[in-house]
């Protein structure tokens, strides 16, 4: 106690410079929580999203994840409701949504597109995907409307001058390997921000593209969960039910996820190492300075028996009052960031593909603040103990004599 | 320790520098002990080595021949990290320039050989205030060094000096920059808490006053004694 006294003191006897490498310190630690913060609610946002496009958990038939099928549901799970019961009693889960992929032409009489669609149960598929699917018109198909209803992508509509209403036919492969049409009604017209996909973009009810392909199978059923932490063990438990299917996470399924955490994490570990360099630049600069001055002071306290390690040791906690401040001030920087954002209504340009924005948020977490407090601190210890060794170590006479 | 064993023993001492290509031989093969609680004065005009012997006879240099004892422990191949802790335990140093450490208190400076000792509060409490009323500066013990005349520093300086009760206390010309009123003060001073604590004094100076004071006279001429 006595020691971090006495280190504070030393801290204020230079206090604008202390003061500059603290406020170095503070803006590097600032920086890193604030840029790890936005990594974190981005991961965050990309997680539910793509929980929320494909569902926790996604079973297929054992072969069903191979894209690999000769005819459409050739690998399909034959009593879907059954398997749907069976998981949907599991804990944890929130619902299990049936889908059927399948693609073909979209025709409006004049002209002819490729889509892509699912088949889906609208009244589970539309509540689970919430504000992902983004209605520009109309709304979700009715599975007992007299004509089979579907909802298409908005890129896909322009395409193919569409409207609520308007009446399209869908054409595609039956599982026999034959080609099959069927007339529909456009319910509503939506986007999941990814030109890409909204360009061929089509859910229809599932009972009419089982009709369409002449199977009363389905593709896959998606598993959705109340908490995306439950995702592993819900995934474990349904692979010991089903030993015969093959089980995938969304985590398996997200690779837009996992590119942008891969970007991320590079992109802010390069800026994390850069911050690192700065606070240890800043911290040696500052204490070098200090032991240069202090060094006949040095050679007074080794003269009367301090230990070469205790001189550094009481470097190591100037160091680290200078360290520990500025990670404090830091964390109230980034904290305050954080705060002011939510209130801020700040909205991200669009990402790589996409073509919607999404709000500025920064994640608050405990255990990233916790880390970089701890890195800050080592550090700037670290620092301590480089530029202050060598002078505990001169020979006393030639500490004394410095002037 | 035997009244008979001195306190430091020099058998001699060669020391030189070098100085670019040449070198300066600052003591040519000194010897002298030092009886316990006995105070020796060094004279000598400037350059004559006097500082040079106390760094060897302080243990914060080394010599390139001869051999030294301390209380009976011969130091000739003992580390540097044994020789700070024969300092810590056994010399106290007091500085022409005061050399106190300025951003403690002069409480704190008293009481920093305690800590290292690693002395327990409350005794190191009673010891730094029962010597700084020996050195009349209770009233200022919360006070900065900054804040204390020559005279009263050179106090705290004693104070810090002979509070772990040395064996032996260096004090390279501790009146050189005090006039000469406080000088005596602190040659007085110095001798009555020396001889209180039985403590060996070397003591390098250039007033008469000071070595009056003195047990024993030792003159250094061109590295020689004489
Ligand atoms: N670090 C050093 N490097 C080179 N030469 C030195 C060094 N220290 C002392 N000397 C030389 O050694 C000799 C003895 O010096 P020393 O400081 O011991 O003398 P001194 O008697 O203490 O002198 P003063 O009364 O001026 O303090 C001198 O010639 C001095 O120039
Ligand atoms: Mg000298």
């Amino acid at each position: 106690m006595k020691w971090l006294v006495f280190a504070w003191k030393n801290v204020m006897r230079n206090r604008r410079r202390s003061l500059t490498a603290m406020l170095i310190t503070a803006f590097g630690t600032a920086a890193v929580l604030a840029s790890g913060g936005f990594a974190l609610f981005t991961y965050e946002s990309l997680e539910e999203m793509t929980a929320r496009d494909s569902g926790h958990v996604v079973v297929a038939h054992a072969r069903g994840f191979e894209g690999d099928e000769d005819v459409p549901l050739q690998h399909g799970l034959a009593d879907a409701t059954g398997l749907a019961a069976k998981f949907a009693a599991l804990p944890g889960v929130r619902a299990v949504a049936p889908r059927v992929q399948f693609s073909g032409l979209i025709s409006n009489g004049d002209k002819s597109a490729v889509f892509v669609g699912s088949g889906v149960v609208p009244e589970i598929d539309f509540r689970l995907r919430g504000p992902q699917m983004n209605f520009s018109a109309g709304q979700s198909p009715a599975s007992n409307a007299p004509a089979p209803e579907v909802v298409i992508g908005d890129e896909l509509a322009r395409l193919m001058k569409a409207k609520v209403g308007s009446s399209l036919t869908l054409l595609a492969t039956t599982t026999e390997g034959n080609l099959n049409a069927v007339d529909v009604v456009v319910s509503g017209i939506a986007g999941v921000g990814v030109p890409e996909i909204d360009k061929r973009l089509v859910l229809a009810d599932l009972a009419s593209v089982q009709r369409l392909l002449l199977s009363d199978k389905v593709g896959t059923l998606s598993i959705y969960l109340k908490e995306t932490a439950d995702t592993e063990a819900v995934a474990a438990r349904v692979r010991e039910l089903q030993p015969d299917l093959a089980v995938k996470t969304w985590r398996d399924l997200a690779v837009f996820y996992q590119a942008v955490r891969a970007l991320y994490n590079r992109i802010f570990g390069i800026l994390g190492v850069i911050m690192i360099c700065i606070v240890l630049f800043a911290m040696s600069n500052t204490l070098g300075m200090a032991v240069v001055e202090r060094t006949r002071e040095i050679g007074t306290l080794r003269a009367i028996g301090t230990l070469p390690s205790e001189v550094v040791r009481n470097f190591v906690f100037e160091g680290m009052v200078i360290g520990g401040a500025g990670a404090v001030a830091g964390m109230v920087l980034a904290g305050g960031a954080t705060v002011a954002l939510l209130f801020a209504g700040i909205e991200m340009p669009p990402p790589p593909g996409r073509s919607v924005g999404y709000p500025l948020f920064l994640s608050f977490s405990p255990l990233l603040y916790g880390a970089v407090t701890l890195v800050v601190v080592t550090l700037a210890a670290a620092a301590a103990w480089m530029v202050s060794r060598r002078a505990a170590n001169k020979p006393v006479t030639e500490a004394l004599a410095h002037v | 320790m035997s009244a008979e064993m001195p306190t430091v023993r020099l058998g001699v001492l060669r020391k030189s520098y070098r100085v670019g290509e040449s070198s300066i031989e600052a003591l040519k093969g000194v010897s002298l002990d030092v009886g316990g609680g006995e105070m020796v004065a060094l004279t000598g005009p400037s350059g004559s080595g006097k500082s040079t012997l106390l760094n060897l006879c302080g243990l914060i240099d080394t010599p390139d021949s001869g051999s030294r004892e301390l209380c009976g422990t011969a130091l000739d191949s003992l580390d540097e990290l044994s020789l700070t802790r024969l300092r810590r335990e056994k010399v106290g140093f007091i500085f022409q320039g005061f050399n106190l450490v300025p951003v403690m208190t002069v409480y704190d400076n008293v009481e920093y050989p305690l800590l290292l000792l690693g002395v327990a509060p409350a005794e190191r409490r009673r010891r730094v205030l029962e010597v700084l009323g020996r050195v009349g500066l209770e009233p200022f013990a919360l006070r900065l060094p900054d804040a204390l005349s020559g005279g009263q520093r050179q106090r705290v300086a004693i104070a810090r000096a002979l509070i772990k009760a040395p064996a032996l206390v260096i004090a390279d010309e501790p009146t050189a920059n005090l006039d000469s009123a406080t000088a005596r003060q602190i040659v007085d001073l110095l001798h009555e808490l020396a001889h209180e604590r039985n403590a060996s004094v070397v003591v390098a100076t250039h007033d008469e006053r000071m070595s009056s004071h003195c047990d024993r006279v030792v003159h250094l001429i061109d590295g020689e004694l004489q």
